[in-house]
């Protein structure tokens, strides 16, 4: 290697398992002729790797090599630079150090090929034996360069400065950009001549023509080259490394190194000195070390001979004292701010594969799981056990995505809240209910032949409200087609999601749930077929919806058939639940059964049977359910046939049936009273 | 009246013979040996024979009431059986047809994957918990020492609902949120989703999943994230699972590590960790002179594809039943 002298030969291939083991990921690796060509991922904390010198100090650290950057010997002639161009820093927020070198008499041409070679093989297209010299010094030393054609700075030099209102450059690129106020740019007496640090100016480009070069090596401030590459919307090998933050010492070595090639490559002459403005040097930072918490942060003994030995093989200067020591920390280092920073430097030399693995000696606890987060899987588990499949959508949803599903302009779940910046259409707002995603779930399945579709998902709704923005978490139940395989010889109507299969779902996971007071009351919802839907309460609190999806919306969806879907809210059943079921002692003595056929108005709610008998029925009614209604002759037009039956059990004793026929009598009475039943 | 005895013998072999039901042998007994059977009266006849005969006629007629009942019951037998039989068979069933099957719910596999971590966690003593996925810049980037002007804040990556507002782009938010609502030690695991601003492809999705968790003590140590971790693999990835921790950069770690396991012969890169940095651990109000903690994060998504050998990211969100049935 060129740029290290290595004890040993090191085998290329090794390194593709070596470089990862320091920081740097291995992209690709590819071998060109003798060469292998490693293509690196650096962390953003690491400006220094992005030259090969940097990573070359970090082979030598790590290999215990001695680094061999290239060596500069300039032959420097009159007149000095600074009486022919001039460099002024405006705003010294904006820049930090600028360097400028003046070469003149050059000829323009093509590179040698080893030059043009290296470049390509890195990604960059070789244009001239000048503008290659920036682009190989910048790969060399992680420095970004650019050279002006001198003559055609008006004034003869350049300031830094930011952009006033209404300035425009077009771009070596041939783009015209129009500078935001406060952008960064480089400009000549007159005019902008650069987007400092991301690009130069067409105007002033190296051209054949060129004959005196205005070289510039600086430290832009990395948030100032951010802000106007996001405000361009440009992104460059330049502004890459002056976002990350270089070494404002590097500057000087790179312009030198830069002029000494020009002069190689192009001919000319180095003008002597050069023009650096560097209003504020830093001095080097001292960072303290305590090799005692370096053990014990890390977990392993690294003796102290070695650590001090890592940190000096990075260069960093080691004052050891008995507990405490001061590190000097090199200028292109300027990442390591405090003493984690250098226990990672001395971990990372050292070998993070031979740091052991332990358990922690801190008191063992058990793990709990939160409220929450127990509740969802509670809910989870029993959806899962009432056959239903689990589903992740997006929580991201189209902006009309609301409508298309049948949500009215002035619902509250129209409020959804709207992304700043989405990516796609697809994308816009975050959903208010899951609703629409299940919905979209089936229309998937049914366009690729999947009929018979039951799913939920329990996912987060996101609403805007007068309050600000809510969070919540729902349960979405969505079924269309068969419930059960193996249907052959069996009536569609059994094995078909129907409301009542829907509704059996939710009763099943409110009464596993050990929910007490809850009510599923008919509501018409516009989403919803609007006679067959139904409100969800619990403890007199909304819960939910359950329905048969609106036929519009199903052709909509072309769903080709009737689709059932129910939102349910988390947190009131959650509330609700009780969590440790109370045993109630069982009955041994015998019940007795009553049916009874109640005629009344069609419009009259079976549940409404029920409840006139649960109430008069008195406290020996152990059960009351429907099980068969029941329209048609011999039942009058009008009028439909609920056959109930009746569980009376005393758990002390056995009835009479003569104390049943007395109840049985007196619901018979209340029915007829209330509901103006007649009897079959 | 040998003869006669014979005789009877034989009709009744032969009725018996060609009796075909239960019913026909039983008229055949009542025929017999009913009150008013052909047998019975012979029987009765008895007394009224010579004094010679009586004794032979009796054995006689006894010996073949004894035959004649063991062979009705025989024959009763017989034709129970195949009348029983005849009547299951027509109860046959075509075992070939298929079951009634009830549906069987079936987790989502990322569902399934997220369980399965939070268990392995909370089986180490993690307390495992959930935080906003509408989070402020405040805990998704400031208190994880992120500040305004890093590049990790770029609009670019994350999705804004206000200026102070955004999709959580990672669970990290999560543990700055609860360290400072507890005194050390604290152990805290979360699983959730998390959004960034990606074109939808075959790896990539602007949601998806991760898992996020961090241990705050005295002395708790870098080896102890490799033990943790790498228990965490062993769990989810199976006992031979090694586990390769590669130095990294997050601005919220120091030092910082790459997490990757080994599966099928490959290295599998699962996520990010570190020990804490110092600042976020001040911002939470712990004092990181007496308390260290390490922190991780991994993804679930990816992790689960190379798992199960799905080679389209979108298939977890398309939610196809044949796809869902699969695991």
């Amino acid at each position: 290697m060129e740029l290290v002298d290595l004890p040993t030969p090191q085998d290329p291939a090794e390194w593709e398992e070596r470089f990862p083991m320091l920081g740097l990921g291995v992209e690709a690796v590819e071998r060109v002729g003798d060469d292998w060509v490693f293509d690196l991922e650096t962390t953003t904390n690491r400006p220094d790797w992005l030259g090969l010198l940097g990573v070359a100090r970090e082979v030598a650290a790590a290999c215990r090599g001695r680094l061999r950057p290239p060596q500069v010997h300039l032959e420097e002639s009159d007149p000095p630079a600074a009486e022919v161009a001039w460099v002024e820093v405006a705003d010294p927020g904006l820049c930090h150090r600028y360097v400028g070198r003046v070469v003149v008499d050059v000829r323009v041409g093509p590179s040698p090929a080893w030059m043009a070679e290296r470049l390509e093989r890195s990604g960059i297209r070789s244009i001239n034996n000048v503008v290659d010299v920036t682009n190989y010094v910048m790969l060399e030393t992680g420095q970004p360069l650019h050279a002006f054609d001198l003559d055609r700075l008006v004034g003869g030099g350049v300031v830094v400065r930011a952009a006033r209102p209404g300035e425009v450059l077009v771009t070596l690129d041939g783009q015209e950009r129009r500078l935001h106020p406060g952008a960064l740019v480089i400009a000549d007496r007159e005019r902008v001549v650069a987007v400092g640090g991301i690009m130069g100016g067409l105007d002033t480009e190296i051209r054949p023509d060129t004959r005196r070069v205005l070289l510039e090596s600086a430290w832009f401030h990395p948030v100032a080259v951010r802000r106007t590459a996001r405000a361009l919307g440009m992104r460059t090998e330049g502004s890459t490394r002056h976002e990350r933050g270089g070494d404002p010492e590097r500057a000087r070595f790179a312009a030198a190194r830069a002029a000494q090639l020009i002069q190689q490559l192009a001919g000319g002459r180095v003008l002597r000195g050069e023009l650096d403005v560097y209003p504020e040097p830093q001095p080097p930072r001292r960072v303290s070390l305590r090799p005692a918490r370096l053990r014990r942060v890390l977990g392993v003994e690294v003796p102290d001979e070695e650590a001090a030995d890592i940190l000096q093989r990075l260069e960093f200067q080691v004052e050891r004292g008995p507990d405490r020591w001061v590190v000097t920390v090199p200028s292109h280092r300027r990442d390591v701010e405090r003493e984690e920073d250098l226990i990672e430097e001395v971990a990372r030399i050292y070998g993070y594969d031979r740091i052991p693995e332990t358990l922690p000696v801190e008191v063992m606890g058990v793990g709990v799981v939160a409220p929450e987060v127990d509740a969802e899987r509670r809910i989870r588990e029993l959806l899962l056990r009432a056959g239903l499949t689990e589903v992740l959508t997006l929580s991201l949803v189209r902006a009309d995505d609301l409508e298309r599903v049948g949500i009215p302009p002035d619902h509250p779940l129209r409020r959804a809240i709207p992304l700043r910046n989405p990516l796609t259409q697809e994308h816009t707002h975050l959903r208010t209910t899951l609703l629409p995603s299940l919905v979209e779930v089936l229309r998937t399945n049914r366009a690729r032949g999947n009929g018979d579709v039951h799913v939920f998902e329990v996912g987060r709704v996101f609403q805007a409200s007068e309050a600000g923005w809510e969070e919540r978490k729902a349960v979405g139940i969505a079924q269309m087609g068969r419930s059960l395989r193996g249907t052959w010889n069996l009536p569609q109507e059994a094995v078909q999601a129907s409301f009542h299969s829907l509704k059996g779902v939710v009763e099943g996971l409110l009464e596993a749930l050990h929910l007490q007071g809850w009510e599923i009351q008919a509501e018409p919802l516009p989403w919803l077929h609007p006679y067959r839907a139904a409100g969800l309460w619990v403890d007199g609190r909304r819960a939910g919806w359950l329905g048969e999806l609106h036929p519009e919306v199903c052709e909509r969806y072309d769903l080709r058939g009737r689709a059932y879907v129910a939102e349910l809210e988390l947190a009131p059943l959650v509330e609700a639940a009780r969590t440790i079921p109370q045993y109630r002692p069982l009955a041994y003595t015998p019940a007795v059964e009553r049916d009874l056929a109640v005629v009344v108005d069609s419009s009259v709610p079976a549940g409404e049977v029920v409840r006139v008998v649960r109430e008069v029925a008195g406290g020996l009614l152990e059960a009351c359910e429907p099980f068969d209604v029941y329209a048609g002759p011999p039942v009058p037009p009008g009028r439909k046939s609920v056959a109930v039956r009746m569980r009376f059990r005393d758990p002390a004793r056995t009835l009479q049936s003569e104390e049943v026929e007395r109840l049985v009598e007196r619901v018979r009475t209340a029915l007829r009273d209330r509901l103006a039943a007649s009897f079959r | 009246m040998q003869e006669r005895v014979n005789a009877l013998r034989q009709r009744a072999a032969q009725e018996l013979e060609s009796a075909s039901t239960t019913e026909e042998v039983e008229a055949l007994r009542r025929r017999y040996l009913g009150r008013k059977g052909e047998l019975t009266q012979l029987l009765r006849s008895l007394p009224q024979l010579p004094q010679q005969e009586r004794v032979a006629a009796g054995a006689a007629l006894n010996e073949l009431k004894e035959w004649l009942e063991q062979r009705l019951q025989e024959r009763a037998e017989q034709l129970r059986a195949r009348e029983q039989d005849s009547r299951l068979r027509a109860e046959a069933v075509d075992v070939t047809l298929p079951g009634r099957r009830p549906l069987v719910g079936r987790e989502h596999v990322l569902g399934r994957m997220m369980e399965e971590i939070r268990d392995i966690f909370r089986s180490m003593g993690f307390e495992v918990v959930e935080g906003p996925e509408l989070e402020t810049e405040e805990f998704n980037f400031r208190r994880l020492n992120i500040p305004d002007d890093h590049p990790a804040r770029d609009a670019q990556d994350s999705f804004y609902l206000d200026d102070e507002h955004l999709l959580r782009t990672q669970c990290t938010a999560v543990d700055v949120r609860v360290m400072p609502r507890r005194t050390p030690p604290i152990r805290v695991v979360t699983v959730g989703r998390c959004y960034r601003r990606d074109v939808v492809d075959s790896t990539h999705m602007p949601v998806f999943h991760q898992v996020d968790g961090f241990m705050v003590g005295e002395g708790i140590r870098f080896s102890d994230l490799k033990g943790v971790l790498a228990e965490f693999a062993r769990q989810l990835w199976g006992p031979e699972t090694r586990v390769r921790f590669q130095p990294s950069y997050f601005p919220f770690t120091e030092p910082s590590a790459e997490i990757a396991v080994s599966f099928r012969g490959r290295w599998l890169e699962i996520g990010g960790c570190g020990m804490f940095h110092p600042r976020v651990l001040e911002m939470a109000g712990i004092d990181p002179e007496r308390y260290t903690a390490f922190a991780f994060g991994c993804g679930v998504d990816r992790p689960a594809m190379v798992r199960y050998g799905i080679d389209d990211i979108r298939l977890f969100w398309e939610n196809d039943v044949r796809f869902l049935g699969q695991f």
